[in-house]
Formats: C-alpha cells, structure tokens, sequence
C-alpha cells in the first residue's frame, strides 16, 4: 500500500471521541417531583428511595401482575386509596410509583363545575394524608398529566390487554429516572425576617413605646415539596403582611401621622413544625423588647374567605385585651358586611403540638390571637400548602378584605378612632389598599416552593422577601437558625423522567436468527455464483486422471461424474460466466 | 441488551461488505489494496461534494421540495461518478482482471460511504435503550447501497474501460449509469415530496438496486459475450 490509510485513522478517531460521548435519547423526557423523604423523631418517612429502572405497569393490572418488578403509572382519580393503603398495610413492595396530576388542579371553568373541583381537592388531600404518614420503601413521584401521558398509558393497557407479556417487536415501556441517592439536608435553617415601623415618641416620653406585632409564617410543606407553593397556607398571610407593612409605612413616613405605637412585622419560618421558627425567633428577642408588645396579630390561610373570619385565641374571650380587640374587629368587619367569630382553644404547655402561630406568644406570655378562615385547628402537617394549594385557591379579593380589616382595625386602636365611621384606608385614596400589589405578590409566591429546609440562607427567595421588607419598614433583620433535631429532611425532590420504548430480548435474538441467516445465504450464493476453483479443479483432476493409470481409475471416473453432476445443478450460468472470465 | 441491538445493526450494515469479499474470488487475488484506494478516494470525492454543497445551495427554509436546489444537488452527486471514473481509471492497481477491479472498487467505496454515513449513528444512536427501527432501515438501506455502488462500478467499467462494445448497448449503458447516479435524488424526492414514510422509501431502495443490478449484469454478460 503506497498511500497511508488516512480515512481509516480518521474514522478510528472519531470512534474514539463518540465513544467518550453518552447521548441520552428517550421517547420522552419529562419533569417528575419526589414525595417528600423525612425522619420525624427518628422514624422514617415518605418516599425512601429516588432511583427508578422498572417497567411501566398501568391500571387495570393484568390478572397477576407482579408489581415488584414494575412501576405502576396511574392518574390521581383512577387511584383507588384502598389499593395503596393495602399496599401499604401488607409492606408490598413496587418498583416505583408514579402518580399524575390533572394539569390545572382547581379548575374553575369545568362544567361539573364545583364537584370537579371538590373532587380533585378532596382525593388529593386525602391521599397526601396517606402518603405524608407513611414509610414508603419505593420510591414514588408526581407529574403533571398531560397528551404525552395519555397516549402513553393507552398503549401500556394495549399492550397489557393484548396478552402477550412481552412481544416481539415491543417489550414495552421502560420508565427511567438516574437520580443520585438522596442525603440528608445537614442543617436545615429557617430564616425569620423583621422589620420595625417605630412609632412616635415625643420629647419628654421616658417610657417605651409599645408594640403591636404582625406575623405570618411563609414557609410550607407538603407531599412534593417541589410543588408545594401554599398559595392560601400561607402565602396569602405572608403577602397581606407585605401590604399592611406598606399601608403603614405610608402612615408613619408623616411625623404628623406616626402613631403612638410601634409596629413590628415579623416573615417567620417553620411553620409546619410547630412553629418552631416563632419560637426560635421570640426566644431571640430581649426579654424588655418582648415585654413591650401589647399584643400580637397572627395570619394564617386569610385567602379564600367570604364572610366569615375566625379570630383564635388562647386567652379567655373575658380577657379583657382580648375582648377590646374583638370588638374593634367587630366593628370594622359589621362595616364592611362581613362577620368575625371568636374562637378559644386552651394551650396544653406539656403539648408539644402547636396548632397556632399565636399559641407560641402565649407561651412567651404575649396576648396574640391568628386570623384565619380556618375554623378549626389544623391537624399535624396538614393545611401548610399541600399539593392542591396552588395559585387558584386563593384570591385576591379574600386577601383584601382580610388586609383592610386588619388595617383599618389597627388604625382604630393606634389612633383612637373608636366609634368614629372614618375609612383609613378609603378607595381612591393614596391609602388605598393596592389589589395589583396583592396579585403581583401572591403569583409571586405561587410559583415559588417554599419548604423550609430546602430554602438555604442566601436563598434569592428570602433576599427579596427582605428587600420588599427593607423597603416599608426599618431595622430590617434575617434571623437565622437551625430547624430543630425533630425532622431530618432529604433532598433529591426533582429529577428528570426518561421513558423508553424498550425492545424485548426475544426480538434481539430472533433479529440475530435472521441476520446470520441472511448472510449464510449470501455467502453461499455469491461462493456458488462466483467461485470457480471448483472448475478449475475438476478440471485439473480430469487432466490428471485422465491419462490411463491404473488402479482407481474407476473409482476417479465415478468421482469426476458426480462432480460433473453437481456442477450441472449450480447452473449453465456459471458455465457461461466461468468461460466468459476468462 | 442494547450493545447487542448496537452489534446486529452493525453486522447488517457492515457484514454483507465483509461476506462479499470474502465469499468471491477478491479474497483470494488479494484485493484488498484496491478497496483501500477505492475508499481513500471516497473521502477525498465526499470531502469535495460538501465543499460544493455548502457553497453552492442555500439553506431550505422549509421543508418543500425545491427543483433547482434539486438539480444542482443532482449535479454535484455527478461528482460521485467523477470519483468513481478516478478510481477505476487513474489508480494503478496490481495485475488484476476488470472483473475483480470494478468490484473491488466498488466494495471499497460502498463500505466508505457505510462507515462515513451510518457508523456514527449507530454508535451513539443503538445503543440506547430506546428501541427504534431506525438503524435496521439504515443497514438494509447499506445493503442496497452495496448493490447499487457494484452495479455502477460495472457499468462505470463498461463505460471506460472496455473500448469494444456492442453499438446498440451504448446507450443503454449510459442511461443505467445515469439512473444509478441519481437514485439518491430520487429517494430523498419521494422521501420529501411524496412523503413516504421510511418502510417504504427502503423497500424501493433494495427493489431498484436488485432491478438495478439485475440489468447490469446482463449488460456485463452481454459485452463480455462479444469478446
């Protein structure tokens, strides 16, 4: 070879470089979120596991199917609790669990209307219940339902229904999610965020000025904490305290109109847990500053109301603070056509259970009281912005009222308005209450996840929290502090869904069958159509043997004529061609 | 599993080139320097065709079947026939018959066009675990492409190397010759235009390159007949 192979090297490189190359290439890629994995006082929680490499199995299951080995695709509504819950109760194992979402959640234009809505509210509260309390040893995940999905599931059942486990041509569908195995958030921390507005202390006031603090907690969880946006629990407190805060601001920027208290607004974390975060912030405080607060107003799910409010304390209705700030909300909420009922629950110090933001104040021997279209206490880890929370169950109307109940009520009491029918915080004021700063807010909020753990200290999200803050009030201060050693919480909450059209083994090996087939037979042909040794030699055998040596002469001629023979089958064509080539 | 899917498809795309050789006579006249030099020349003659290509056609901006752009396309896969005609005619190759030589080259450079085209997406491509008949077309589709690379290599050997040919063969010849230069216009015409789906699109691939190499043969057979 005079010119060097040079395509063959570059073909050898190129070989190589792919070879260092991995392309992922699925019929579909898709966004799942995780079902939350935690430790609750050493007892494991939720979803264990985060890696999936199973087949993909739907409802109806085959008569038995074994789902250990396979993962099990099902739409929300055509779950039935009972099988899980069975499931759960006998420790069966599946492979994974994959549990898809109706796209919008609460849909509003639905013509079944509110029972389409109850429904999916309903089952998904229901089931986040279920799922929130258990150890699941699979892992379990949650996507959003949509064309891709449905086209998918048909072809599962197709295929399940057709009989046949595994075709030749389609194995099925494998579902694949690589996820690195989830470690334990190190030290979760819940940052608390303050501002203060102080009030106006005159020349030759030696006492301090009290303080009536605002809270509401912003943080959430729930069943994906990728997906937990607690629209109404809490993001819906979180912003009316952002507006009350600017209403205020504005009152207090004028010496002329600075009331006589200080206003302290308080964005806590760790609401879910007990409100540990309000705990760890009030403990923060000087024991004189604590002191100070006259009293405390607490906001919590204020975004789905219509008329009636619930104001929860721990102090006896009697009391006598108690019963002067229900009568200024009284008289607000009779003039704007909407009702407050008072509700007392009594806190049990050796509980550890907090239900209420207020309970923690009470403990500190702070008067407080939380507002809240909730009637009842909320059980354990429920209502703190589950999956069903999303931006359509809460509006922007519900989160006014409560904003100018609120305002207009603490105007009154800051300023000695009692019994006069003066509107602060009138429409078309420059007071007025601003629904676009509400909307912008609240979508704001709804499209940020927010589960304490897993918002680190510098997170972009508290940063804005403490800007927006910084720009209505003064002093402004991020708390930090660590979630405490109850919950231990793991991450791996998002990853990415592959789904193969997957092959099964048998057609690999019936395509090898008919591959190796296809080139015996080529060989043979192109060795019988081209080969002409055979010729060659016979000939030359004929040539040797044709001179009258003795012995196996016979014997040699038999031979010759069974090779002639055979010749004669390969065809005149290979005569012609084989004198032609010559 | 899918390394072995990733080997299949490799053994359909590269194995017929590897049986031909080995099955005729070449193996045995040891011609695998020619093959070589035909494959050399394949790339140098690819390398060509993109530089006219990317000069000489614009970007389609939709996916409609545009005449000119077609005919130029078709004008510079006559630059194919020049590589050929450089092959067979210009490269000194050892004392071997025509017969062996136009089949030589054409193996050579119908397993350069198969590892050029068809290698690298099968590397990346079969061995995922997303399961595509994708690469079983893209080997028959080699097949054929074997096929009909042998017949124009034959009839490119009738063309200019045999001086002695049967008048009323001629034209025949020439037209085959131009027919197998434009079978990949033709295909991508009905892959585009009349939007056949790829089942069918290498079906009349493997069904013309068999016709194909049915008539050169005969053509063949017939001018080495008059010898």
């Amino acid at each position: 070879m005079s010119s060097p192979p040079s395509g063959d090297v570059l073909a050898v490189l190129l070989l190589l470089l792919l070879a260092c190359v991995e392309f992922g290439d699925a019929a579909a890629a898709v966004g799942v979120y995780r079902l939350i994995q935690y430790d609750l006082a050493g007892a494991p929680l939720g979803s264990r596991a985060a890696s999936l490499n199973h087949h993909a199995a739907a409802l109806p299951l085959p008569a038995g199917a074994d789902l250990s080995r396979s993962a099990l695709i099902a739409p929300l509504l055509d779950l039935p609790l009972a099988f899980i819950r069975e499931y759960l109760a006998e420790k069966k194992h599946m492979g994974g669990l994959l549990i898809l979402l109706p796209e919008k959640l609460n849909v509003k234009d639905v013509t079944t209307n509110n029972d389409g809505k109850g429904q999916v509210r309903g089952a998904l509260a229901e089931l986040e219940k279920l799922l929130l309390h258990e150890e699941v040893p699979y892992p379990v995940y949650f996507a959003f339902q949509d064309d891709n999905f449905d086209n998918l599931l048909a072809d599962i059942r197709k295929i399940a229904s057709s009989g046949q486990p595994a075709s030749a041509t389609t194995g099925g569908y494998k579902l694949v999610v690589s996820s690195p195995e989830p470690r334990k958030v190190s030290s979760p921390t819940i940052s608390n965020i303050q501002g203060w507005l102080p009030g106006l202390k005159e020349e030759g006031d030696t006492e301090q000025l009290q303080t009536i603090a605002i809270v509401a907690n912003y943080d959430t969880f729930g069943a994906a904490p990728a997906l937990s946006v607690g629209s109404d629990s809490n993001g819906s407190g979180a912003v009316a305290l952002l507006e009350i805060a600017r209403l205020f601001s504005r009152l207090y920027s004028n010496p002329k109109t600075r009331g006589k208290y200080n206003l302290l607004f308080g964005l806590t974390s760790g609401g879910p847990y007990n409100y540990n975060g309000t705990n760890k912030w009030l403990r923060s405080f000087d024991q004189r500053v604590r002191e100070s607060i006259d009293y405390a107003i607490c906001l919590n799910s204020i975004g789905s109301w219509n008329n009636e409010l619930w104001m929860h304390v721990s102090k006896p209705p009697e009391n006598p603070y108690i019963k002067q700030i229900f009568e200024d909300f009284s008289d607000v909420s009779k003039q704007m056509g909407v009702s407050v009922g008072i509700k007392h629950k009594k806190i049990n110090v050796s509980n550890p259970r907090v239900a209420w933001e207020h309970e923690q104040f009470s403990r500190f021997r702070v008067t407080a009281l939380t507002l809240s279209e909730l009637a009842s206490p909320p059980e354990f880890l429920e209502s703190t912005g589950g999956l069903y929370d999303t931006r359509e169950s809460a509006d922007v109307e519900s989160v006014t009222r409560t904003v100018r109940l609120v305002s207009e009520s603490l105007a009154r009491h800051i300023y000695g308005l009692k019994g006069r029918d003066i509107d602060v915080f009138a429409e078309n004021s420059s007071l007025a209450i601003n629904p676009h700063y509400i909307q912008s807010w609240l979508d704001l909020l709804s499209r940020t996840p927010r589960v304490a753990p897993f918002l680190q200290k510098n997170d972009p999200f508290i940063a804005a929290l403490k800007k927006e803050l910084s720009e209505h009030t003064a002093d402004v201060h991020v708390q930090s502090d660590v979630l405490d050693g109850m919950f231990t919480f793991y991450d791996a909450t998002k990853a990415n869904l592959n789904v193969y059209q997957v092959a099964s083994v048998t057609f690999d090996l019936l395509f090898l069958l008919v591959l190796g087939s296809y080139l015996i037979v080529l060989f043979s042909f192109l060795v019988i159509t081209t080969r002409v040794w055979i010729i060659s030699s016979l000939q030359l055998i004929d040539r040797i043997f044709a001179s009258p040596a003795a012995e196996n002469k016979s014997f040699l001629l038999l031979l010759n004529r069974v090779l002639m023979i055979l010749l004669t089958y390969s065809g005149d064509l290979h005569h012609e061609k084989s004198r032609g080539l010559r | 599993m899918t390394v072995f899917h990733f080997l299949n498809c490799a053994a359909l795309t590269f194995g017929p080139h590897v049986v031909y050789y080995s099955a005729t006579p070449l193996s045995e006249y040891d011609t695998i320097g020619t093959c070589v030099k035909a494959a050399v020349v394949y790339l140098g003659t690819a390398l060509v065709k993109l530089v006219c290509l990317a000069t000489f056609l614009k970007v389609p901006e939709n996916d409609k079947f545009d005449p000119y752009q077609e005919l130029m396309k078709i004008f510079i896969g006559f630059i194919d026939v020049a590589g050929l005609y450089f092959a067979l005619t210009q490269l000194t190759h050892r004392n071997i018959s025509q017969n062996h030589k136009f089949q030589a080259v054409g193996l050579g450079w119908a397993f350069a066009d198969s590892v050029l085209h068809r290698l690298a997406p099968l590397w990346i491509g079969a061995r995922g675990l997303e399961f595509t008949w994708e690469y079983i077309f893209q080997g028959l589709e080699a097949n054929a492409n074997l096929v009909m690379t042998l017949s124009l290599a034959a009839l490119g050997s009738l063309m200019w190397l045999r001086k002695n040919k049967p008048r009323t063969l001629v034209p025949i010849i020439y037209a085959c010759a131009l027919l197998l230069a434009t079978m990949p216009s033709i295909t991508s015409y009905l892959r585009r235009s009349l939007e056949w789906q790829t089942p069918r699109v290498v079906g009349f691939e493997l069904f013309s390159s068999l016709a194909m190499a049915f008539i050169s043969w005969q053509l063949f057979s017939a001018c080495q007949r008059t010898m």
